[in-house]
């Protein structure tokens, strides 16, 4: 572990990474004491100072309805984040128990399982969400639930994989040869040696989920305004360019500023795990 | 030395044939490109949107057209009208022909009618009215109508004359004698007398037409030889194509703040002035606006001010202009031009300690059309105006096809919907008969529910009164009664502006003595001038 931390600060890159995250992390949870103009994530107006490029107090220029961009985008920040850490909570549990069972059982269970996962996988991912948002309110709750419907069928892909290699190793013929019950060789045998790849994989995926969520905004179907959001922001500001960069500059700096982040950790983390295995 | 002699002769002749024929090969070939929002109809009795009524106008021609630069109408392809109590009768030019060689004739009129009438889209309620169309010769027409209705004749502008002949060889699979009225062909092939010719259409992506060479009154050297009519660009790509030379004229789509900045790049800026305007509608079945005065109260508290400011384009051109009343400045009944609606916090706070709700007790849901995103502005714009007042407020973003589905129920319906309604003849009767009499009440343009006898009673005078004066007088009463019971906030008249190169020249979008005063006929390409 001191050592993974060691490779991690001394490569440039993955502690360009960790800065990167830093800021995103840091703006989110501190977004009330940062931002300032807090009130503009609601519904607010401000005619007298619409669309204006950045300048004093307006960092990043402000909206068109006078409302501060940089505030919104610190708060879009949270709700991206929120989102992230919600969808691959639920879909990496579901994916891991999925992709376990059905590699280590075999059978009829493992052919079950991995045509349900097949079937997912089958449908592009954007199209299967909006489906899902298309029938369902767009709120946030729904975003997340879309999200998540199409992400756990990788970690169930990228398990199973894994536990048919393990299963065939001598550590886990010696646990069935004394008798451990096919719980124990699952979660205590075979899973520990699966946790560097998960890891990996989900912190590469944390910069996916926030493009495919700022996607789904993009084409209306995620949070609804006044709720700051980077993806309605990228597309209700794309309208107005050239003239009006910043409206679309900023949030879109602020997408990849956090998937850039997390994908140079994910990069970093692969390289020092695949080389502990 | 003969021979050098003879080629340099050569060579000049040639030069100045090139230099003769140059100029006019540029003329006749100009290109006009221009955009529009998806879909393009192309069949005339479905025609209803702006870019539907921009092929209508070119393809096909109709019996009148509007007056340039005032009120009334002119003959077009009829010679002269007169009417008999419920009855009027045309006399046509006996010198017009169809692109396809084909004669006008009065058949092709009662044809017309007639197929608009049994399809029943578009805007065929005009013609609800008129019981029957009836040919007394080849070149007389007489319209029969049910009961005196004084717009009759301004409602001609909305009735192409289609080729009956071209139609009835191209009937394709339906029922009945007529099977499906030529709707494939007509879809997607023209069959008019107009000015320019389809080339090429499809709906969600292009269409081009050409001028018609044969054209009954001719067109011009210096209109456009082809126009390229293209749906569903991206603002951003239409503000760099102009940018860099390779677009023509905008839609009236195009956010002010692109508008401007295309000005200040050099581009001229058109105007198309309103027979329309923008309209806050409260439904009135439900608390707290069945109360008129917390109608009054939201009407005085309406910023008139910003919402004009947030329209500007430049400082002397606006996507709309002060409002007067529920006419339009310029129709039957409207207020003199300098009686703006202002913000009057005083008497918003006074009707509101009249109105039988406490503001306290009062949510209101503000709705806006999802794909009108200048409307989200004018609701974050109330949500202000009306906090106040000390009433909250909650905005909601509807798309356009559950917006006319919840309209249907007056439980359903939003306190607030924000409209842009227009005078599809011109005629304040298409304007406010649709929006405001009673049992018309739940269509997308009466989410008011609005039951008020005297605005009937009104409604039914103006389209029914036998004189101009007449007219003028009921929709000045009319006017006043909605003011006074102010069943919507109205926003701002409504101009359409379009940014355009300087490739061309439009009189009937730029000189006020040449604007026809009807939505889309500006766009009549003959009437354009190519300038390279």
């Amino acid at each position: 572990m001191r050592r993974t931390l060691a490779i991690l600060v001394g490569n440039p890159l993955s502690l360009l990474g960790l800065f990167l995250v830093g800021i995103v992390i840091f703006s989110a949870v501190f977004a009330d004491f940062i931002a300032p103009f807090p009130e503009h994530r609601g519904a607010v107006v401000d005619f007298a100072n619409f669309n204006q490029p950045p300048a004093w107090p307006n960092i990043f220029g402000t909206d068109l309805v006078g409302r501060d961009l940089f505030s919104r985008i610190l708060y879009a920040y949270r709700i991206s984040l929120v989102l992230g850490v919600v969808v691959l909570s639920i879909a990496t549990p579901i994916g891991v128990i999925v992709g376990l069972v059905a590699g280590y059982v075999g059978g009829k269970t493992e052919y079950v399982l991995m045509r349900i996962t097949d079937v997912f996988l089958s449908i592009p991912p954007l199209v299967l969400a909006m489906a899902i948002m298309g029938v369902l309110e767009p709120t946030l709750t729904n975003g997340m639930l879309a999200v998540t419907s199409m992400w756990w069928p990788w970690y169930a892909r990228l398990v199973y994989n894994l536990t048919r290699s393990e299963k065939e190793e001598g550590y886990v013929l010696a646990a069935e040869v004394i008798g451990a019950s096919r719980a124990y060789i699952i979660f205590r045998e075979i899973l520990p040696n699966c946790v560097p790849a998960i890891i990996t994989k989900m912190t590469l995926d944390f910069g996916f989920v926030i493009i495919i969520a700022s996607s789904l905004s993009f084409l209306g179907l995620g949070v609804q305004p006044p709720t700051p959001d980077l993806g309605s922001m990228v597309a209700g500001g794309a309208s107005y360019l050239p003239d009006s960069w910043w409206l679309t500059l900023f949030p879109a700096l602020a997408i990849l500023i956090a998937v850039f982040g997390f994908n140079l950790i994910g990069d970093a983390l692969r390289e020092i795990l695949g080389a502990d295995q | 030395m003969n021979k050098f002699y003879t080629t340099l002769l050569a060579a000049t002749m040639s030069a100045t044939a090139l230099g003769m024929v140059f100029p006019a090969v540029a003329i006749a070939e100009s290109v006009l490109r221009i955009d529009e929002v998806a879909v393009g109809e192309l069949d005339p009795a479905k025609a209803s949107d702006y870019a539907d009524s921009i092929l209508m106008f070119n393809v096909y021609d109709t019996l009148i057209l509007p007056q340039q630069g005032g009120p009334g109408q002119v003959p077009h392809l009829a010679k002269s009208w007169s009417s008999d109590g419920n009855s009027y009768t045309f006399e046509l030019r006996d010198d017009v022909k169809f692109q396809s060689g084909n004669p006008m004739t009065a058949e092709d009129v009662v044809f017309s009618l007639d197929r608009m009438k049994a399809l029943g889209q578009g805007l065929s309620f005009l013609f609800a009215d008129v019981q029957s169309a009836e040919a007394l010769g080849p070149n007389t027409v007489r319209f029969n109508l049910a009961q005196p209705y004084a717009p009759f004749v301004a409602s001609l502008l909305r009735l192409p004359i289609v080729d009956k002949q071209t139609v009835m060889a191209n009937l394709g699979d339906g029922e009945g004698e007529m099977k499906d009225w030529g709707q494939v062909y007509l879809s997607a092939n023209g069959a008019g007398t107009g000015a320019y010719m389809v080339n090429a259409h499809n709906p969600q992506d292009e269409t081009v037409m050409v001028k018609n060479g044969d054209y009954f009154i001719g067109v011009p050297d210096v209109a456009p030889h082809t126009v390229r009519l293209r749906y569903g660009l991206e603002a951003a790509t239409v503000r760099a194509l102009i940018a860099s030379g390779e677009h023509d004229i905008s839609s009236q789509w195009l956010p002010p703040e692109v508008l401007r900045a295309l000005a200040d790049d050099g581009a001229q800026l058109l105007t198309e002035a309103g027979t329309g305007a923008f309209y806050v509608k409260m439904n009135t079945t439900k608390a707290p606006f069945d109360d008129v005065h917390c109608r009054l109260a939201v009407t005085n508290a309406f910023d008139y001010g910003a919402a004009v400011k947030m329209i500007a384009v430049t400082d002397e051109i606006s996507q709309g202009s002060p409002s007067t009343g529920a006419v339009p400045v310029g129709m039957f009944g409207a207020n003199p031009a300098d009686q703006i609606l202002v913000r009057d916090m005083e008497a918003a706070k006074a009707h509101l300690s009249a109105c039988a709700y406490a503001p306290e007790d009062i949510n209101i849901e503000l709705s806006w059309i999802a794909e009108v995103p200048l409307e989200e502005r004018f609701a974050l714009l109330m949500q202000a105006n009306f906090a106040e007042l000390g009433i909250s407020s909650e905005i909601r973003k509807l798309p356009w096809a559950l917006f006319t589905e919840q309209v249907s129920t007056p439980e359903n319906t939003p306190d607030i919907s924000q409209l842009f309604v227009n005078a599809v003849t011109g005629d304040p009767d298409t304007l406010l008969f649709g929006q405001y009499n009673s049992a018309n009440a739940g269509t997308w343009q009466s989410p008011e529910y609005l039951k008020d006898d005297e605005v009937d009673r009104l409604l039914a005078e103006g389209r029914t009164a036998p004189t101009e004066a007449g007219r003028q007088e009921a929709y000045a009463a009319l006017n006043a009664r909605l003011m006074a019971i102010a069943p919507t906030i109205y926003g701002f008249d409504r101009q359409s502006v379009f940014a355009a190169s300087n490739r061309v020249k439009v009189p009937a979008l730029s000189d006020p003595d040449k604007a026809f005063g009807l939505d889309g006929m500006g766009f009549s390409f003959r009437l354009m001038e190519m300038t390279e």
